[in-house]
């Protein structure tokens, strides 16, 4: 029996399980953390064995089972894994290592992983929510720190917000094309006729709320408080898994018209202003501010702003031309790759709460461990795009494609705010390989595991950017269905 | 149109060994023992030396390796005329930037060895690239080893130094990465294909309108003219050469500069050859002002090290002049005086460590009198500031006749503007030599009066040095032959 979407069942069952199994405690193991670890990797092998050809169509429609879901799917659950396996000693260090931490995180991924299969907008909505709440109350996980708090409160005022704003938009759209379904939309946009205006508005509202997620500047207040705020572990998956999440709906999203007719063409060029301007200003306060930032979270936070102007570049250029849009996916690829890698290292800091990690913590760290500052250094390289990473890839394909797309000038103010952000992320390395160790900096010491999983990450950052042959071919073959 | 040689009839394929040695032997040094680092260190890069000459001497040639063909991402290598003078450099200068003693080999030396040699392997792909991606990755790789060399064992004010070197070079490469991705772009709409390859763009270049290749070739300027550099974009060299290591500025001057020259001869006049004639005058012009404004910058230094570094740009500026006189003959000058600076440079480079290290305070604002207490020194100095004001004999001064004289049909005032800065050349190399030569020494500090001359060794790689600059000098047809006029 062929069963398409097994690898959601999996999740789903598995997320049950621990929610079921959190309850039991057995001295001081936890078994929710190995179910939750042993469901991720069910539903990663489920995920890449079950890669199906075409695009199948499953709940009339509403939800697709594609190569491009399954290895969203994969992907997620390979960086839960990461997490789970890399932030253990930190929960327990910061005392937030309780079993409902599993299954919120697992609840997290199912809604991406729903998310990025859901084809109607009605159930693209309640995938939102889905994985939004458990990142609500992660966000305030650390409830006796009143910054934590702040974040949680933060996010999810502005994600309730945000999400009205979406159904503002849906209802738009439903009132222009009748219909909520993507597949429908596309087929009126193939013959409609008229005033689209209010489709226009719905369309640019039901962006603007995963712009939102995405902090894509002027959507991205939010963001540094709620990194800095957020326990390491749920800032990781915040920056990985909710930000994939969100890029691939929005490629979606922007694909719901056939922008090939000729009576599209307007809005396509207005569309396009609109990305652009978003992606200049994303790039240019991303780098900008990020050269500013002493705190490593909300670095990571202005960082994960710029590359979202780069993959928006991808995005942009993808509106014209539908086939560069593996640009974004290899981009995806390489930047959870790195981020979650940098975030597992971070949550090695020793005997700060993880509020203060600050830049000058990392002081002389090459004195003290040299091998973690090895690894600090690949994945810092592969964020500011140095060859022989993944990030540098990651950034060529985006550049190439656009490009290719006729967005040369974009393309050069990318490369100007490249530079910029390279000297905010050589400045940690220079801190660690160049200066003495300071006495008031903080130790990093990390599990072996999380070393090990930091180290596996190393490893694949630095294989795919040397022979990125294989998983660009494959990441070409993915097109967004419809 | 430039034609060096025919380049599809080489038969030495075995141009791997050029990045493979090297690379070998960064990976090898993390096994061996700290104490035995620098004795490891000279072996293998007098292997390595030795193993690039015997390769060079096998002939030209090339070879293509599959990487990402799809994107027109090729492992192409191509040793020719022009390439194989700076991998022959390249071992050499690794060579002497291994053998000085410092702190680099008290102070996590395995890291000194394992930069050196990675430095090494980027150059030589940089040298031997024909596909424009790979070389933009090994232009980039070489950032690497300079900022680890830089940053554990330079001066107090190494980190401003290594930012502005980094941020400017970066800037110039990612100007040049876009501009790549636009000549990509280009054969991709004419042929339905990716490629990155330097002949096949050369193609493209030629079938399009130059008003639409402008902007490219300013970013592959950009890029090169930061490298080499030319005066405007110059920012970044007082400071990165001064505060670096010694190690580190031997190869940034010898051989780091030469990536930007020979970026220009391998890439910017095959590609861009009409926007080079369009822009020519420009180009000549900044050549001229780079080769005065650095000699009187020389003049006014106080710092041995600066005065150095800047008359590394003077001279880098006759370089630049002999390629933008766009003549065959004028980039074999050019490559001939490449040759030329690199060794005059390096071995200035290198008594100036010897002598540091005899003395610690070096300042040109009064008399040191050292040569009384060093003759061999100070002989092996004398000779090498004569090459470095072109005395005719030696190399430099072949290549910078040769170069004024094909510059000269092409611009006139532009020449003899050059010229004056040969006069001023000899004006501060002079002046070097005589405060730290000559004159009564400062007799508060005579604690270093226990040191002693050079050895046997040092005597014998500067008379090797010395040797090649005057042999070259009387035979310069070994490095012009492959340069029809």
């Amino acid at each position: 029996m062929s069963l398409p979407i097994l690898p959601w069942l999996v999740l789903s069952i598995g997320l049950l399980a621990t929610i079921l199994i959190s309850v039991v405690r057995v001295g001081t193991k936890r078994p929710a953390q190995i179910f939750a670890l042993l469901t991720l990797l069910a539903t990663f092998f489920y995920s890449v064995t079950t890669v199906p050809s075409g695009v199948e169509n499953v709940f009339n429609g509403a939800f697709e089972v594609s190569a491009l879901t399954q290895v969203g799917l994969a992907l997620f659950s390979l960086i839960g894994c990461i997490f789970v396996l890399g932030t253990s000693r930190y929960l327990t260090k910061e005392g937030i290592h309780i079993s409902d931490y599993y299954h919120l995180m697992l609840l997290m991924i199912l809604g991406a992983a729903v998310m990025i299969g859901s084809k109607d907008l009605i159930s693209i909505f309640i995938a939102l929510e889905v994985m939004s709440l458990p990142a609500y109350t992660l966000a305030g996980f650390r409830r006796h720190d009143a910054r934590s708090n702040e974040a949680g409160i933060k996010y999810f005022v502005m994600g309730g917000a945000i999400g009205a704003v979406f159904l503002l938009g849906a209802a738009f759209i439903f009132g222009a094309t009748g219909s909520v379904s993507i597949d429908k939309i596309f087929e009126w946009s193939k013959v409609a006729q008229g005033d689209f205006t209010l489709f226009y508005i719905g369309h640019l509202l039901v962006l603007i709320a995963f712009l939102f997620k995405v902090a894509a500047v002027p959507f991205h207040f939010w963001k540094p408080d709620v990194y800095e705020g957020s326990p390491i572990a749920v800032t990781g998956m915040m920056a990985t898994v909710i930000s994939a999440a969100s890029f691939i709906v929005i490629s979606r999203l922007i694909g719901i018209v056939d922008f090939g007719r000729i009576e599209w063409g307007a809005y396509a060029a207005q569309l396009k202003q609109v990305v652009r301007v978003i992606v200049v200003m994303s790039l240019v306060v991303g780098s900008a501010v990020l050269l500013t930032q002493s705190n490593l979270k909300r670095m990571l936070a202005y960082s994960s702003i710029s590359h979202t102007g780069y993959l928006l570049l991808g995005i942009l250029s993808s509106i014209s031309h539908p086939q560069e849009i593996f640009s974004v996916w290899m981009y995806l690829f390489g930047y959870c790759l790195m981020t979650s890698g940098l975030f597992v290292l971070l949550s090695q800091s020793e005997p700060k709460a993880d509020m203060g990690v600050e830049l000058i913590d990392l002081t002389g760290l090459m004195k003290r461990s040299p091998y973690t500052t090895c690894l600090w250094i690949v994945f810092l390289f592969s964020m500011a795009g140095i060859p022989f990473t993944v990030g540098f890839f990651s950034k060529y394909f985006v550049f190439l494609s656009s490009v290719s797309a006729g967005e040369t000038a974009f393309v050069v103010i990318a490369a100007v705010c490249a530079v910029v952000s390279a000297y905010a992320y050589i400045r940690p390395v220079a801190l660690m390989v160049m200066r003495d160790a300071d006495p008031s900096a903080s130790n990093w010491k990390g599990s072996p595991v999380s070393t090990v999983v930091a180290t596996v990450s190393a490893l694949a950052v630095i294989y795919f950017g040397v022979l990125p042959g294989t998983i660009v071919q494959f990441l070409k073959g993915v097109p967004i269905g419809h | 149109m430039l034609n060096f040689e025919n380049t599809m009839t080489l038969a030495n394929e075995s141009l791997n060994v050029f990045m493979v040695v090297p690379l070998a032997l960064c990976i090898l040094s993390f096994l061996i023992p700290k104490g035995l680092q620098r004795a490891y260190a000279i072996a293998g890069a007098i292997f390595f030396f030795a193993l690039s000459c015997y390769e060079v001497s096998q002939g030209l040639g090339g070879q293509t390796l599959p990487w990402l063909s799809q994107f027109g991402i090729q492992l192409g290598f191509r040793l020719d005329s022009v390439s194989k003078w700076f991998v022959v450099l390249t071992g050499l200068v690794t060579f002497i930037a291994v053998y000085l003693k410092g702190n680099w080999y008290r102070k996590s030396p395995r890291i000194f060895v394992a930069s050196s040699f990675f430095m090494a392997f980027a150059l030589n792909a940089a040298f031997l690239s024909t596909n424009l991606i790979t070389f933009y990755i090994a232009y980039e790789a070489v950032f690497v080893p300079i900022i680890f060399m830089v940053g554990i064992w330079g001066t107090q004010t190494k980190a401003a130094s290594v930012f502005k070197f980094f941020l400017m070079s970066f800037l110039g490469s990612i100007m040049m990465l876009v501009s790549m991705f636009y000549l990509i772009y280009l054969y991709q709409s004419q042929t339905g294909q990716y490629s990155a390859q330097i002949f096949d763009l050369v193609q493209v270049s030629k079938s399009i309108a130059p008003e639409r290749l402008c902007l490219a070739f300013f970013g592959f300027f950009l890029a090169f003219a930061i490298k080499v550099p030319l005066v405007p974009f110059h920012g970044w060299v007082r400071d990165a050469y001064v505060n670096a290591p010694m190690p580190a500025t031997i190869y940034m001057s010898g051989i780091l500069s030469k990536l930007g020259v020979f970026g220009f001869i391998r890439f910017v006049l095959p590609i861009f050859w009409d926007q080079a004639i369009q822009y020519h005058g420009i180009l000549v012009t900044v050549a001229a002002i780079s080769v005065l404004y650095a000699a009187l910058l020389a003049i006014q230094s106080k710092n041995p090290r600066e005065l150095l570094s800047y008359s590394s740009i003077s001279h880098l500026g006759f370089v630049m002049l002999g390629i933008f006189s766009l003549t065959s003959g004028g980039v074999g000058a050019a490559v001939l005086l490449s040759v030329a600076h690199t060794l005059a440079s390096v071995v200035l480079f290198m008594l100036l460590h010897f002598m540091s290290e005899r003395k610690e305070d070096l300042t040109l604002d009064r008399f040191h009198g050292l040569a009384p207490r060093f003759p061999m020194l100070f002989v092996a100095f004398f000779i090498a500031v004569l090459a470095s004001v072109s005395l005719p004999g030696t190399v430099n001064f072949v290549g910078e006749f040769l170069v004024l004289s094909f510059s000269y049909p092409v611009s006139a005032l532009c020449t003899v503007l050059s010229s004056i800065g040969v006069i001023l050349g000899t004006v501060y190399m002079f002046k070097f030599y005589q405060y730290l030569g000559f004159g009564s020494p400062n007799p508060k500090t005579g604690a270093e009066s226990v040191a002693k001359d050079i050895g046997v060794f040092e005597i014998s790689i500067l008379i090797f040095m010395l040797g090649l600059i005057i042999y070259l000098g009387f035979q310069p047809a070994v490095i012009l032959r492959g340069f029809s006029s």
